[in-house]
């Protein structure tokens, strides 16, 4: 009997999948959650820059994505994550943290307000046990809809001309806007790379159709379709973190203490103490004011990238390690999200980040001093302007 | 007195774990003479050759336990020991479809959906739960489980291990430590699935080789118990050994003998001699007569103690205690020789999992149900079994294009009932062989030709191991992996740390802490004990010292 | 709007005692029953009949001591009653303090090993009360706390307590203590009515079997205060009238037929509670001697973690005993029994296999066509004769329900097999009733008409009684309480975990 390979292993195709193939020069597929997915379809930097300065096209159907509908929704909501729920209104999206009873992070995501008491949760990790733990005992219907939504990310300064040009008026959105188009279609204008850009969401099935009507749309405009591996430049730029990466989700962790607080992770004004019981309220009181480590951003000297380079201080005693760290070609800088444990990163002067790099077969280390930077690295007054800009 | 019959250590029996002790303490430098009753070696961990061109692994037959400092302190690879993991497996139902078992944890997750969206969902926090006590519990098992009411400081060391690891969790975890600990595995796995197919198939890990049903607490643990191996790192993971599992047996006694070991088969010992309560050797069987200033028995505590002392030389405390100790006969195995690879009629074509661990049970209760016959002295109506065919793998087990199957099967009692007696001697031919007739027909659920491709078949009762391997009762962990058997309290409280109430005497078998499996635990362990308190300067060397 | 220091929300046996303490250390306490009288389970009857218990044998002197009732009072001097296992061949067995007899006087050949083996378990019973008396160890996060001082030298205690036991008993102590009663009974009884005895001590309430390991511990927690039984005079009622007297003499403001609807909260601080009849009662303690299922619908589900939902779930609460009331036609005695046994507990029990086979069909969600029976002959009030019966195993969730059928057919089998021991039985009684577990729930609230709240296995003990996470009494927002059967160290008329409670939230809010 010779050794079979069985139909269930392996990456399967995901909604735009034929549509991403066609352009896949590069067949660099990767597993995300299970499907299919491009890391880079031609080049990393043809695909960067069209999402900089031109427009993008990125499927994120592969999130996981939940539809809560019920009386009791918007209390289960709020018991859930972090924030005042009740603060975002019909037609507006959230950026959202959930934690466990010690106040450990569990996952972040956006919440979809897409009518009264019906709210859609889109995020990295699988959540259905925990969502569904969270609504017992509230009027709330689960669904799962990872597998009949489908998600299409359009970033960019000329997103909003491609929209325009394909049929789709969103002028009036602004930055965490969403609206139903017809009961098949929604657009948000959310995104993972702070600039001008729009999420398309729609059913599994009408997924290709989709893609059609906006790439003819783009015809005229540079519209790239792109990989995760430019997508991650944009991301580190704009600050925002990933699950795994920047932080570890909680409920995906064996070994034991590896959690982190909103706090740790800098999305403390995520919190609010004020709107009653929140799952881990009780141990986040009183862990506020005495965090472990911090997630801090840092201009690195030098130009090497500084991925997963360990980070001394004065006295050469390690107290963290850079999380992502990427050279910016728009911002122009050598950047990087790190963990820093306390005190070293309350004082967070006098750090410094190992980096090995292999040049033509020689490693080299260096010490490359950090230097604290407090805002996003690239933050193009475009992304907020409304009406968009069409370039 | 000759010389040649002196050494400074005699292990008796030749079991996986008695050799193990027998190569750490070779290595350590020391004479060392192991002695086993039957003509080959290997105990429950042997590969035997019954019906010509077939090998079986007659007795245990997947690996996972067997500690990796083990290997590699007594070099096994070297000596010809290779561990192939197979990975998947799958429970049939009896109404044509099946539950398959992936690695891959994508397909495993849409397997898992096609019966339970929400299960596929839950799979990965129960798998986290047992993952993170596997982490806590595998550095315990290749060191001496202390004595709670010792103030030696060596127990009172560590007893503070025990708890600095233990605080180390933190309080919610302790909590779910000690919840698991003692939680049946039905009520652990009704606390994270819904799918009754799922449940089962997960289930059999926590009663497999016990006197315990699916809902007994304790349960939980005997799965636990089967998950902390790992092969190569991969926890939980299982495999086979290239050429069944006495190739486990075969390499450690190359390993020994090629550091000076000597092993004597064909005769058992008869008794283990002592004088003025110190050892003094072994009287085998055949009359010959071996003397060493240490013992150290891989036979199970009763049997030892029981069968191969003199009851006065051993005080009647520990005398009684031994023989409250459980060890009860739970298990039947059957061995197959197949003339081509059986019809799995519900698997689609092209897959893998057949390569895995295949079962029928269909729910918790049906499990809990084979247990209630049990308890009464009948073997399961429907039994658990757990079936695999090493074949497909290692192709030194059958004949090209023939196959080998090993059938466990869960429960048969020691002493079952025929006529209103309950009697361990009811086990003869008729017995067998409609014991038999019961696991077909379960294993014709998966392969209803299987009946048809039988060649040879070996149908063992736990009377079979218990005469064979000596096993007392057939208990394949030489004692109930219960909590009043385990730790500190296994075998029997106060005696936790392999040396027994005589000098010189040390038990080195799985009635020892950490219990049973080819782990090789006990027997390690049970080598540092003796190195530690019989040599001048005894610390054993290697990654299990 | 009335106001009081601390409300207790279920007037059963531990809200009473928690009430009457706190009241004692000077509170302003309320208790509130939703039924028109007090006690709970331990007093529940149906029309006059016999009450669901029916004897006392773990009933805490300490907590009488704190809630000022003289264990010397004539309603708790009732004779120590001995226990008798029926048999078919009408020799009966007698368990006295002495030892164990044939009903005919001679002494039984097993009675010094039951001896030795029911002493062994009540020293260990000693030594565990010294962790029932305080909440479970291991919730305190400073030892450098009063609290957590305490908590060391009580454990310091336990461990001189141990050690004195000498090393082999200590560590035979560890053993058993984590052992099943049927191997531990049956190594050192032979199989038959003597051990039978023991197996079913071990399992009154429980949905285990004499296998199922843990079960040790129910014995251990049954002879813990010494293992005396004795019926108090005037029946259960009399004794849970003397603690309404207790609750009254200590200032509590009792408040039957009165239904909490709400647990109000202000900034996650208790601030009173809202009864079904309109009015909102403030204060800043509750204690729940509800389970924590039925207190979180109070409170709403939303002011606990989702984990802790998830564990509160997660216990686990089959009822098993049925309550099976035989009134008897006039007060002449049983048939078959000697009239000196008229007034004893009577049990039947053969053996521990016996016990285990009863089980059986409980976890199918059957009943035991040979069940388990405990039985006191009694008058009630209204000068009616009764066998009071206590029937294992009769599951809550009974497959196919509790119907009028099934329950005749539980009373015809609780018949039946006492009347092998009692020929003719059947011929005296002249009415019948069946209170079945998912009765003693809609009466009472307790979860599946367990009498713990939550099974007392191993896994739901100590640290993790109700639920990991919620050992120490205080549930949530600030100033909730639970002070229920379901909590350390459990329930049956023992009164500890009402008195744990209370001083832990005497403790927490002084």
């Amino acid at each position: 009997m010779s050794i079979f390979t069985d139909p269930k292993l392996g990456l399967i195709p995901g909604a735009f999948h034929k549509k991403l193939e066609e352009q896949n020069r590069a067949q660099n597929w990767y597993d995300w959650a299970g499907f299919a997915a491009p890391g880079v379809l031609d080049s990393v930097e043809f695909e960067y820059f069209a999402l900089r300065n031109q427009a993008s096209l990125f499927d994120i159907s592969p999130m996981h994505k939940y539809r809560l509908i019920g009386p009791d929704t918007t209390a289960m909501l709020n018991r859930l994550v972090t924030r005042d729920v009740r603060k975002i209104s019909v037609g507006r999206v959230g950026y959202v943290v959930w934690c466990d009873e010690e106040g450990m992070v569990i996952d972040d995501g956006t919440v979809f307000h897409l009518g009264d008491n019906n709210w859609r949760l889109c995020c990295q990790e699988q959540m259905l046990t925990w969502l569904l733990d969270a609504a017992w005992g509230f009027d709330v219907s689960v669904v799962d809809e990872t597998h009949s939504v489908a998600g299409l990310s359009l970033q960019g300064p000329t997103s909003y001309a491609i929209l325009e040009a394909a049929g789709f008026d969103v002028s009036k959105l602004k930055p965490f806007d969403l609206a139903q188009i017809d009961h098949n279609l929604m657009i948000s204008r959310t995104g993972f790379t702070y600039d001008l850009g729009y999420e398309l969401w729609c059913d599994w099935d009408k997924a290709e159709a989709l893609w059609d009507r906006i790439w003819k749309g783009g015809e005229h405009q540079g519209l790239r379709a792109i990989g995760y591996e430019a997508v991650n430049l944009a991301r580190i730029e704009a600050g925002f973190l990933t699950a795994g990466v920047d932080f570890q989700p909680v409920h995906g962790t064996e070994r034991l203490h590896r959690g982190q607080t909103p706090f740790e992770l800098g999305l403390g004004r995520l919190v609010d103490f004020n709107k009653g019981h929140f799952n881990g309220r009780r141990e986040l009181l009183s862990k506020r004011e005495s965090p472990r480590s911090l997630l801090m951003r840092f201009d690195v000297e030098g130009f090497k990238p500084s991925q997963g380079s360990l980070i001394y201080n004065r006295r050469k005693k390690e107290v963290g390690h850079i999380t992502s760290g990427i050279w910016s070609p728009t911002a122009k800088r050598n950047i990087a999200l790190a963990h820093v444990r306390m005190p070293d990163a309350s004082r967070s002067s006098g750090l410094k980040a190992e980096i090995y790099t292999l040049q033509e077969g020689k490693w080299r280390t260096r010490m490359a001093r950090l230097t604290p930077v407090t805002k996003a690295f690239f933050t193009p007054p475009r992304a907020r302007a409304t009406p968009p800009a069409r370039t | 007195m000759k010389v040649e019959n002196r050494y400074d250590v005699i292990v008796a029996g030749a079991g996986h774990n008695g050799l193990t002790a027998a190569a750490y303490l070779a290595r350590a430098g020391m004479r060392v003479l192991v002695v086993e009753k039957n003509d080959w070696i290997g105990g429950a961990a042997v590969s035997r050759s019954l019906h010509e061109g077939w090998t079986y692994s007659n007795c245990s037959y997947v690996c996972s336990l067997l500690r990796r400092e083990i290997a590699r302190d007594l070099e096994l690879p070297k000596y010809g020991l290779q561990v192939i993991p197979y990975e998947g497996g799958a429970s049939f139902t009896r109404d044509g479809d099946y539950f398959a078992y992936y690695s891959d944890h994508n397909a495993l997750k849409r397997e898992m959906a096609r019966h339970s969206a929400k299960d596929a969902d839950a799979y990965r926090g129960y798998s986290r739960s047992i993952m993170r006590q596997c982490r806590f519990i595998r550095p315990f098992l290749l060191r001496d489980a202390p004595d709670p009411a010792s103030l030696h400081p060596r127990d009172l060391g560590e007893l503070a291990y025990l708890v600095k690891k233990a605080n180390g969790l933190g309080s919610r975890e302790l909590g779910e430590t000690l919840k698991f600990w003692t939680m049946s595995i039905g009520d652990f796995l009704d606390e994270h699935f819904e799918n009754d197919l799922i449940k089962a198939h997960l289930a059999g890990s926590g009663i497999i080789g016990t006197g315990l049903g699916v809902y007994s607490p304790g349960t939980a643990y005997v799965l636990l118990h089967h998950y902390m191996g790992d092969i190569d790192g991969g926890i939980g993971a299982w495999g086979f050994a290239r050429g069944g599992m006495g190739a486990i047996s075969n390499a450690i006694a190359a390993s020994f003998k090629e550091h000076g070991g000597t092993i004597h088969t064909g005769s058992g010992v008869e008794k283990i001699l002592s004088k003025d309560g110190r050892v003094e050797g072994v009287a085998l069987e055949d009359g010959k007569v071996y003397y060493a200033p240490v013992v150290a028995s891989n036979m199970d505590i009763k049997r030892t103690v029981l069968h191969h002392i003199d009851a006065a030389e051993l005080p009647d405390e520990f005398t009684k205690a031994v023989r409250n100790f459980k060890i009860r006969g739970s298990s039947a195995k059957l061995n197959i020789a197949l003339d081509r690879f059986p019809n799995f009629p519900a698997a689609p074509e092209h897959t893998s999992f057949l390569r895995g661990d295949l079962h029928v049970s269909q729910s918790l209760l049906e499990l809990e149900k084979a247990y209630d016959d049990w308890k009464v002295g009948r073997w399961s109506e429907k039994p658990y079994i757990d079936m695999l065919i090493p074949s497909q793998i290692d192709p030194t087990m059958a004949p090209t294009g023939a196959h080998m199957m090993t059938v466990f099967v869960q429960y048969a009692p020691y002493d079952i009932e025929v006529d209103g007696v309950r009697s361990a001697e009811n086990w003869d031919e008729k017995q067998r062989n409609a014991i038999a007739e019961t696991v077909l027909d379960q294993m014709s659920v998966a392969c209803p030709d299987i009946r048809e491709r039988v060649v040879h078949m070996e149908v063992r009762s736990p009377l079979e191991i218990e005469r064979e391997v000596g096993l007392t009762e057939g208990n394949i962990f030489q004692g109930e992996l219960t909590f009043d058997q385990l730790f500190f309290n296994r075998p029997v409280p106060g005696w936790s740390q392999y040396d027994l109430p005589i000098k010189g005497l040390y038990l080195c078998g799985s009635s020892a802490h950490p219990g049973g499996g080819v782990m090789g635990a006990p027997g390690a362990n049970a080598a540092r004990a003796i190195l530690r308190r019989e040599t001048r300067h005894g610390r054993m060397k290697g990654y299990a010292a | 709007m009335s106001q009081f220091d601390a409300i207790i929300i279920g007037g059963g046996v531990n809200g009473l005692i928690a009430g009457t303490l706190l009241g004692r250390r000077g509170k302003n306490v309320c208790i509130i029953e939703k039924s028109n009288r007090f006690g709970g389970m331990a007093s529940y009857s149906v029309d006059g009949g016999p009450t669901l218990a029916h004897s006392l044998y773990n009933l805490s002197p300490r907590v009488l001591s704190d809630i000022g009732i003289d264990p010397q009072h004539p309603v708790l001097s009732g004779k120590p009653v001995s226990t008798v296992s029926l048999s078919e061949d009408g020799r009966h067995i007698v368990f006295k303090n002495e030892g164990v007899f044939w009903s005919e006087g001679a002494k039984h050949p097993e009675s010094d090993a039951w001896t030795d083996l029911t002493q062994q378990l009540i020293t260990y019973g000693g030594l565990l009360r010294q962790l029932a008396e305080a909440p479970p160890p291991g919730g305190q996060k400073a030892i450098l706390s009063r609290g957590g001082l305490n908590e060391f030298l009580r454990l310091a205690k336990l461990g001189i307590g141990l050690k004195k036991l000498g090393k082999p008993e200590m560590r035979r102590f560890l053993q058993v203590v984590l052992s099943n009663v049927h191997d531990i009974v049956l190594d050192d009884l032979p199989e038959g009515s003597v051990a039978g005895m023991l197996a079913a001590d071990a399992i009154w309430g429980s949905a285990t079997g004499p296998r199922s390991p843990g079960t040790v511990f129910n014995l251990i927690y049954r002879l813990g205060h010494g293992g005396n039984i004795t019926q108090p005079a005037g029946g259960m009622s009399a004794l849970t009238d003397l603690m309404v007297e207790a609750a009254q003499k200590a200032g509590c403001v009792l408040m039957p037929e009165t239904e909490v609807f709400r647990i109000l909260l202000d900034d996650d601080t208790v601030s009173g509670v809202a009864t079904n009849d309109g009015r909102t009662i403030s204060t800043p303690i509750v204690l729940s001697n509800l389970a924590p299922k039925l207190t979180s619908l109070m409170t709403g589900h939303s002011i606990f973690d989702i984990e802790t939902t998830r564990q509160f779930r997660n216990i686990r609460a089959r009822g098993t005993a049925a309550k099976v009331n035989l009134r008897l036609k006039d007060s002449s005695p049983l048939p078959g029994l000697p009239d000196e046994l008229a007034d004893e507990r009577l049990i039947y029990a053969p053996s521990v296999g016996y016990v285990e086979a009863a089980f059986n069909p409980a976890k199918y969600r059957q009943m035991s066509k040979a069940p388990v029976i405990e039985a006191f002959k009694m008058q009630t009030a209204d000068g009616a004769s009764w066998l009071s019966t206590i029937v294992q195993y009769a599951p809550s969730d009974l497959e196919g329900g509790w119907t009028e059928t099934a329950k005749e057919q539980l009373a015809e089998i609780t018949v039946e097999t006492l009347s092998r021991a009692l020929p003719g039985l059947g011929d005296q009684i002249a009415g019948k009733q069946v209170i079945t577990p998912d009765q003693i729930e809609s009466a009472t609230g307790a979860p599946g008409g367990h009498w713990h709240h939550a099974e007392m296995s191993l896994d739901q003990l100590l640290t993790l009684r109700p639920a990991n996470g919620m050992s120490r009494y205080s549930m949530g927002p600030k100033g909730l309480f639970q002070c229920g059967a379901a909590t350390h160290p459990g329930g049956d008329v023992m009164g500890l975990a009402g008195r744990n409670a209370a001083l832990a939230a005497l403790e927490a809010q002084p």
